[in-house]
């Protein structure tokens, strides 16, 4: 891989589980493994897109990466420099800032959209004037008029357009990378269209690097050079994304993919889409954690967790019992 | 739902602990050495020291606050410096007297409070509303002790209908069920009724005002089909909330019956209180607000074990 | 980033703030604005007593002892020593509402902060000073004041000093409750994002949206601060005589009722209107408030 040297972000072993807190004085009764062991890359430049069922851990990810949520263990790795030893956390975030889905629950009621974008630059020392003549080159920047909308209260603003205040506060630290967590999920699709434009305008006038987080694989498809599918807190597949999507090595990859709507009908696929729910992530299946759900599954899945194992697809990686060889796993053709 | 329960008296514990450690340090807020309270003014140094020692207040506070716990848990609250008597048996026979006029009052008020809020509730923004929704900001609004002296005012001084104070005819002591002592317990329980009847009310209209908005009995009320079974699932969803604000009121009640009894001089627990406020007899305060302050710990968890038992919804919050 | 700065500050359109918005909800409302005069009208009377007040509400005199409603020079009659009852009521009002709003005033910081402190940091500082509060939670209100102005003595200091303690566990319950919602909204994890330091983010973003709510429920506690100080002096805690001061006067009159039983319940109803004053202020504020309305 060509890319790995010139890693923009790398991540190793990322991994956060939350105690469930209950029974007596609070002792704990188990642990949510909602960030398993993942490590993945982000090159500069690039859109690295996440997906998954809700629940899957990505949302997590996303707040590990920015440090709203402390990791158990793993490395941030930031342009060569460790998070929390090479690099401070507050730094950290001047270059990686981070769009949430909810665009009303992002914004204070209580602050303008000028002193919301202003907030970051103004507590990082920036003059409070010129934190305010910031957020109206960045209200610009997003599309909004600042006469109009510098003033304005969240509760005045359509749903669009408070998300594109949420890009330009994100973008007010001048950051390398982006994190958008459903930052469109919530819009409605016309709005959507318009925000995912911005977005595309913006990486290219200010190149950006993007790890998109969405469920909607059509988004993903369209935004993404690279795709990662988590699934229960673990990597489960990532690739380049027309080989994940025209060839998906992971059963689950395959479900999702069979169960995204599409318009062509030509490219509708037989397989069955998923049933039941993931089950619970407090305590994963062993061994490879779809096995419950893969039709593919065989007494091998049941006993060994798979590792990400390279696919001859360039970068393309999965783990599935499937693909690697001498596993125990006859392959994904023999019953298909 | 065992669990829930153990649950429950486990984290009551603590509170308990706290509550008697509040209990313990009020003897040493007060201003002033403890045996000022207890020894005449002119007593010799010597006497002070001797007094000291039998006392224990020689000792560290947490000795102190230990003998105390362990002599409180085997019923002995020390003895009134007033009467001479054990505490225990000053309080327990107030007790009774608080009971009775508690339980009453809370039952006068919770029928009235339940009924002006199920009005209130069921024809919500109408006048018979707005006069209901008057009534309970005018019970939560005035002062009780005030309330009971009015009453005494119309039916006692002018009126000469009902007794103003006391607990029954010539101050007799032990309480009968006839109407010479009956009469005696109406104008008190009336007043005090009207500290749950505000809370009651607001309670139910608005659990009465959330059922009927849900969508399923706003269908069955559009088509003029409001019938029993409709008032039935009022009142099978307001009375596990309803009983758990009866239990805390009753609590309330009993702890806060002070200025009420005073006003009627009736010979409760508040009563009793009030006394040991004016001779400045600590002694009986601290075992007076030990007891109660127990009793109203003892009614929450209660409240929330029937409560749970009830309705299983409550265990998840 | 390399784009021409809009230094047109002066000319952005500004939208009236959210208190703005709450303002003019409230004028809307008849009820509240008359609680709001009433209780700006007691307040001013107590401020303004001795001009406002015909008497000296301690001139006492024997010859005219507990005079009727509507006597002469005496419109509200005298008291069990022949003072002015009206002059009384009036100046009354200062040590009244002194004693009633003080302590919900100082127990709104001390409450709001130890409330924002647990609800922000959480973990164990806030089962250490939550678990504390529960304690005081655990007296009847009534009772926990009783308590400690019983063992304290009397005197206007030691009654503020139990008000203040019985009103601090309710609303730091409320603050810690607020407060534990409002951190976990997103705009909170933004400012966190941004590399803004706890004692900032509690500042401009916690305050503000935790305060308000809970300066609403505070003034619905002065109403039973009110009852329950005055009530302190009726016991003969709080206030000593002679100072005037309604739940003192209360008691005073007490043994009054068989012979001017109206002049007698006069202090009483100044707590009551007082009380309900507060009372609807606070339920006007409260919808005001309420931005969904």
């Amino acid at each position: 891989m060509t890319i790995e040297s010139a890693a923009l972000l790398q991540v190793n072993d990322l991994t956060k589980h939350f105690p469930l807190s209950g029974g007596f004085f609070g002792r704990s009764a188990g642990v949510v493994r909602a960030v398993d062991s993942i490590s993945f890359e982000v090159a500069p430049g690039e859109t690295l897109g996440i997906v998954g069922e809700s629940g899957c851990g990505k949302s997590t990810t996303a707040r590990l990466l920015v440090n709203l949520i402390e990791p158990d263990s793993g490395q941030v790795i930031l342009e060569g420099k460790r998070v929390g030893a090479d690099m401070s956390v507050r730094d950290m975030r001047r270059h990686m800032q981070m769009v949430f889905q909810d665009s009303y629950a992002s914004l204070n009621p209580r602050l303008t959209m000028e002193d919301s974008i202003a907030f970051g630059p103004n507590v990082n020392g920036m003059a409070r004037q010129k934190a305010l003549a910031l957020a109206h080159d960045l209200l610009f920047r997003v599309g909004l008029e600042p006469r109009r909308f510098a003033g304005r209260y969240p509760h005045e603003l359509s749903g669009g357009q408070r998300q594109r205040v949420n890009i330009a506060r994100a973008l007010a630290f001048s950051p390398k990378i982006v994190i958008l967590d459903e930052a469109v999920s919530a819009l409605d699709k016309s709005v959507e269209a318009q925000v995912l434009n911005l977005l595309a305008d913006l990486k290219k006038e200010l190149a950006l690097t993007y790890i998109f987080i969405s469920h909607d694989l059509n988004v993903v498809r369209h935004m993404s050079d690279r795709v990662m599918v988590m699934y229960l807190g673990q990597v489960a597949e990532i690739g380049p994304v027309d080989s994940l999507y025209s060839s998906p090595a992971h059963p689950y990859t395959r479900a999702l993919l069979a169960a995204m709507p599409s318009m062509d009908p030509d490219k509708r696929t037989m397989e069955a889409p998923l049933a039941g729910d993931p089950p619970n992530p407090i305590n994963p299946p062993p061994g490879c954690r779809f096995h419950t759900r893969c039709k593919f599954a065989q007494d091998v899945c049941a006993k060994e967790q798979p590792v990400l194992h390279i696919l001859p697809h360039a970068g393309h990686m999965a783990a599935c019992h499937a693909h690697i060889p001498h596993s125990g796993h006859s392959g994904l053709e023999a019953r298909a | 739902m065992l669990k829930y329960i153990a649950e429950r008296i486990l984290y009551t514990l603590p509170v308990a602990f706290g509550v008697s450690i509040v209990c313990f340090m009020l003897v040493h807020i007060a201003p002033g050495d403890p045996l000022t309270s207890i020894l005449p003014p002119d007593a010799s140094a010597q006497l002070q020291e001797e007094m000291r020692r039998i006392y224990g207040f020689d000792r560290p506070l947490p000795v102190q606050y230990g003998l105390w716990v362990l002599k409180v848990v085997q019923g002995d609250f020390g003895t009134s410096i007033a009467t001479g008597r054990p505490v225990a048996m000053e309080l327990g026979r107030a007790l009774g007297n608080t009971l009775m006029l508690a339980v009453l009052a809370t039952m006068i008020g919770f029928l009235f409070g339940g009924l002006f809020g199920f009005v209130a509730g069921y024809f919500r923004d109408s006048w018979v509303d707005r006069i209901a929704s008057l009534i309970s900001i005018v019970g939560v609004s005035v002062p009780h002790y005030w309330l009971g002296m009015v009453l005494v005012i119309i039916f006692s001084v002018q009126l000469n209908w009902l007794p103003a104070t006391g607990a029954g005819p010539g101050g007799s002591a032990d309480w009968v069920w006839d109407w010479a002592h009956v009469r005696h317990l109406i104008l008190p329980a009336i007043t005090m009724s009207v500290i749950p009847m505000g809370i009651v009310a607001r309670t139910v209209r608005a659990l009465v005002a959330d059922i009927l908005s849900q969508e399923f009995i706003t269908g069955l009320r559009a088509k003029g089909l409001l019938d029993v079974g409709v008032f039935r699932h009022v009142v099978k969803n307001t009375a596990p909330t309803a009983l758990a604000v009866m239990g805390l009121q009753l609590g309330y009640l009993l702890g806060g019956s002070i200025l009420i009894e005073t006003v009627f001089s009736w010979p409760g627990t508040g009563f009793l209180l009030g006394q040991a406020i004016f001779q400045r007899d600590l002694p009986l305060l601290q075992g007076a607000i030990l007891t109660l302050a127990m009793i109203f710990v003892a009614l929450n968890l209660l409240v929330d074990i029937v409560q749970s038992l009830l309705d299983p919804r409550v265990q998840r919050s | 980033m390399s784009v021409a700065s809009f230094q047109h500050i002066a000319e952005i359109e500004k939208s009236p703030g959210y208190w703005a918005g709450v303002m003019r909800r409230f004028r809307r409302d008849p009820v509240a604005m008359i609680a709001l005069f009433v209780v700006l009208a007691l307040i001013l009377m107590a401020v303004f007593a001795p001009l406002v007040a015909p008497a000296d509400p301690y001139r006492a005199s024997m010859l005219r002892r507990l005079r009727p409603i509507g006597t002469e020079g005496f419109p509200l009659g005298t008291d069990e020593l022949g003072r002015d009852m009206l002059s009384r009521l009036i100046h009354g009002g200062r040590l009244s509402l002194l004693m009633g709003v003080t302590p919900v005033f100082i127990a709104f910081f001390i409450g709001s902060a130890i409330g924002i402190t647990a609800g922000y940091l959480g973990g164990k500082v806030n089962s250490v000073l939550m678990r504390t509060i529960d304690v005081f939670f655990a007296f009847p209100s009534v009772l926990l004041a009783i308590a400690l102005s019983g063992a304290l003595g009397a005197g206007i200091f030691n009654g503020l000093l139990s008000l203040t303690v019985v009103f601090i566990p309710p609303i730091a319950r409320i603050a810690e409750s607020v407060t534990t919602a409002v951190r976990r909204i997103e705009y909170v994890e933004a400012a966190r994002a941004s590399g803004a330091s706890s004692f900032t983010i509690v500042r401009v973003h916690v305050l503000g949206n935790v305060i308000g709510p809970v300066f609403v429920y505070a003034t619905g506690l002065i109403s039973v601060s009110l009852i329950l100080a005055s009530g302190l002096s009726f016991l003969g805690l709080g206030v000593k005589p002679p100072e005037p001061e309604w739940g003192l006067m209360l008691n005073t009159l007490r043994n009054a009722i068989y012979v001017q039983p109206w002049v007698a319940a006069l202090p009483g109803l100044m707590i009551f209107i007082t009380s309900i004053s507060f009372n609807l202020l606070s339920d006007g504020l409260r919808s005001a408030m309420d931005i969904k309305s």
